[in-house]
């Protein structure tokens, strides 16, 4: 078990020439016994800070430390980390038993039948104790992963980390996974860095969520804390599903004119005092059918989903999309106008992206409490 | 029904007729207007056939038959002749043979010593020389597959150059290079003071010559396939390893080694093929001396044939190397890909 504390961390690809910035001046203290999710579009420095923290990258500056030691520029194997790979990197040559045995039978001083029942064990934990003596090309996705998951648990590392493990196993088996990960982790209580490009799960396995945009970290919070106080335009526009309505309008006085006939007049001018220009954003979830709303939209497609239905329309050029009851379905080509409450506004300055004001109202909520509450269940 | 009609008046005029004919040549990919003839493509692919036919299989074949005979002379008697009216097609026996068994593998395998001479230093060849070009091989292709190494592709071109160099013309300066008196190694050896080596002049020595050349001709090549082989290893299996607590030696014990199996097993089972076919070598740079201590079975199979004639005691030899070989293969093949 181990806190890590992340400290100026860069990393830098190519030489002299051409520099690309993988992750630039990035801050992080992950808890002794977390499940931290780093999530972002790709290409945005997730994997790579994963790989310095494991070791196998060399970082350009900065520090990494495990409860206080720095293990800088120790190598992966001085660090006592445990991986799991996007294509589990299975060695194709060795059975089930030799895969998970290995690093026990390179880093210990264990007898052969020790490490066999330690296999016993771990393979019994994951439901796996059959498929001993085959090797990763007669297994399913589904098997392969688990035994990844095998080999990384057999050593009790002090850390776990996850490269994307779950993002080649379908849909079905994907949603399995991430509860039986969530439960592996708090059964083992090691501390675990998870890399993930899927918001969604992201939120559902977190602790606390790393959102990183071009290298930069943009976040770290709860799932509630990232989805309801965005600190900037990326953040709100990553996190959530269908993803938030964003567009600029234009202030004057209190009021909000936007494309396509929105208008919305703010009962706290002071939010906006002094801007021209700001950036909107509602949530799909955040917007009601109403006679007379402030967001005039035409319909475009309505999907049903069962429990509620997805509107996608347009206002002007702007796409919308809103969460609306499952009986309502406007038709194609219709014109609706919707509304909102100004707790669930969102807005942004329109240069710099930085929040200007988030969801408000309900914030008595403790999060860490909702948090646990959820994860348990 | 007046569009049918205008329709059988469309269809029936010839611009219609071109049209459509147009549209189905595009269609068909213009295979459509390329006469058809059954068997064509037979007709195609046959010249392999036939060459192969010519130069691979009758002289295979032709040899194995020969084994069982001896050659007496050139032979003016007709074999076949086909009278076709005015027209007579005689085929000509060409070779005089003589019916003799199985005389001449009793001969190679329990009294020809000169024949054991040849296999004793062919398998001499073979034993030090494929195993240290695997090694010198697997070494160098690693050192290039290094990520700390620049040029590369200086490097790479550099080792596997001697391969495209001319069998004679190598040799020849082999021939020259070890030299026992004005060859350069030696003089090399003898300003660094380890002093002159015997190189053609004693049989162990010439020998090892004849390793040091094949070697130095055969390296690049070998180590350009090995290095392939280093390549399609997936750099997650190394990661993997070093997250696991593989060191260097035993990453590359459980994960290269393993994982190159089936290129090590082709470069193994290519190369002893073509040690156990060694000629040129010999036959320029140590003639097979001094005194046969390095004749090797091709050589001896060249002697025989064409010095002196004994044609179907040559490709008996000939037909003990294909077994040989192929016993060879088989081994290697069995044991290199066991699961």
């Amino acid at each position: 078990m181990a806190k890590i504390d992340i400290t100026n961390l860069r990393k830098t690809f190519g030489d002299d020439g051409e520099q690309i910035v993988a992750v630039d001046d990035f801050n992080l203290n992950i808890r002794d016994g977390e499940f931290l999710v780093f999530v972002g579009p790709s290409g945005c420095g997730k994997t790579t800070t994963l790989r310095c923290i494991a070791g196998l990258e060399d970082v350009t500056s900065g520090t990494i430390e495990f409860n206080g030691t720095d293990v800088t520029d120790k190598r992966a194997r001085e660090r006592d980390v445990a991986m799991v790979f996007q294509n589990y990197a299975l060695y194709p040559h060795m059975t089930v038993r030799k895969n998970i045995g290995f690093p026990l039978r390179l880093s210990t001083k264990q007898t052969s039948e020790e490490i066999d029942s330690r296999v016993q064990n771990v393979t019994e934990l994951l439901g796996i104790e059959d498929l001993l003596e085959k090797k990763p090309k007669e297994l399913s996705g589904g098997q392969q992963q688990r035994v990844a998951l095998g080999r990384a648990i057999i050593r009790d590392p002090e850390v776990f980390l996850m490269d994307e493990p779950l993002s080649n196993l379908d849909a079905k088996l994907r949603s399995t996974m991430r509860t039986e990960l969530q439960e592996l982790q708090q059964e083992l209580g090691v501390t675990t860095a998870y890399v993930t490009h899927d918001q969604t799960e992201a939120m559902a396995m977190g602790d606390r969520i790393v959102v990183l945009n071009g290298g930069v970290l943009q976040q770290v919070g709860t799932a509630s804390e990232v989805y309801r106080s965005p600190t900037n335009e990326f953040v709100a526009g990553f996190i959530g599903s269908p993803s938030i309505n964003l567009f600029t309008a234009v202030v004057d006085g209190n009021t909000l004119t936007g494309p396509g006939g929105f208008s919305y007049t703010l009962e706290d001018e002071s939010l906006v005092a002094g801007r021209d220009h700001v950036r909107v954003g509602i949530r799909p979830e955040d917007l009601t059918l109403s006679e007379s709303g402030s967001l005039p939209c035409e319909v475009t497609v309505v999907e049903q989903m069962g429990n509620e239905n997805f509107l996608y329309g347009k206002m002007d050029d702007i796409d919308i999309t809103a969460r609306i009851e499952s009986e309502i379905r406007p038709s194609e080509g219709s014109v609706v106008e919707f509304g909102f409450a100004e707790e669930d506004l969102y807005l942004f300055d329109a240069e710099t992206t930085e929040a200007l004001k988030t969801k408000t109202g309900e914030t008595d909520i403790d999060y860490d409490q909702y948090t646990q509450t959820k994860s348990v269940s | 029904m007046v569009l049918t009609a205008i329709q059988s008046t469309l269809r029936s005029s010839t611009t219609y007729q071109q049209l459509s004919d147009r549209v189905r040549y595009a269609r068909q990919d213009l295979s459509g207007a390329v006469p058809s003839i059954p068997g064509l493509p037979y007709l195609y692919i046959s010249p392999f056939f036939i060459l192969f036919g010519i130069f691979l299989m009758f002289p295979a074949a032709y040899t194995f038959y020969l084994s069982f005979f001896d050659y007496v002379g050139v032979s003016n008697n007709i074999l076949l002749s086909i009278q076709m009216g005015p027209v007579v097609i005689s085929i000509p026996e060409i070779a005089n043979l003589e019916f003799v068994g199985l005389n001449h593998y009793e001969r190679l395998i329990f009294r020809d010593s000169l024949f054991h001479r040849s296999l004793f230093n062919t398998s001499f060849i073979f034993l030090v020389q494929v195993p240290t070009m695997v090694i010198l091989g697997l070494a160098t292709a690693l050192v290039l597959d290094a990520k700390f190494i620049r040029a590369k592709g200086l490097f790479r071109t550099l080792i596997a150059l001697p391969v495209a160099t001319g069998l004679v013309a190598y040799s020849t300066i082999f021939l020259l290079l070890f030299n026992g008196e004005v060859g350069l190694v030696n003089y090399v050896l003898e300003q660094v003071g380890v002093g002159a080596i015997p190189w053609l002049g004693d049989g162990f020595w010439a020998r090892i010559t004849l390793v040091i050349a094949v070697t130095w001709r055969w390296l690049g090549y070998n180590m350009i396939i090995l290095l392939a082989g280093l390549q399609t290893i997936p750099e997650p299996l190394y990661e993997a390893a070093e997250i696991d607590g593989a060191n260097r030696w035993q990453k590359f014990r459980y994960v290269t080694l393993p994982q190159l199996r089936p290129v090590l097993l082709f470069v193994i089972v290519s190369s002893t093929i073509g040690t156990f076919q060694i000629f040129a070598e010999p036959y320029v740079i140590t003639g097979g001396g001094p005194s046969n201590a390095t004749i090797t079975i091709v050589q001896y199979i060249y002697n025989q044939a064409f010095l002196q004639l004994n044609l179907g005691y040559a490709s008996a030899v000939s037909v003990i190397l294909v077994v040989l070989v192929s016993i060879m293969s088989i081994i290697q093949i069995r044991y290199g890909s066991e699961e």
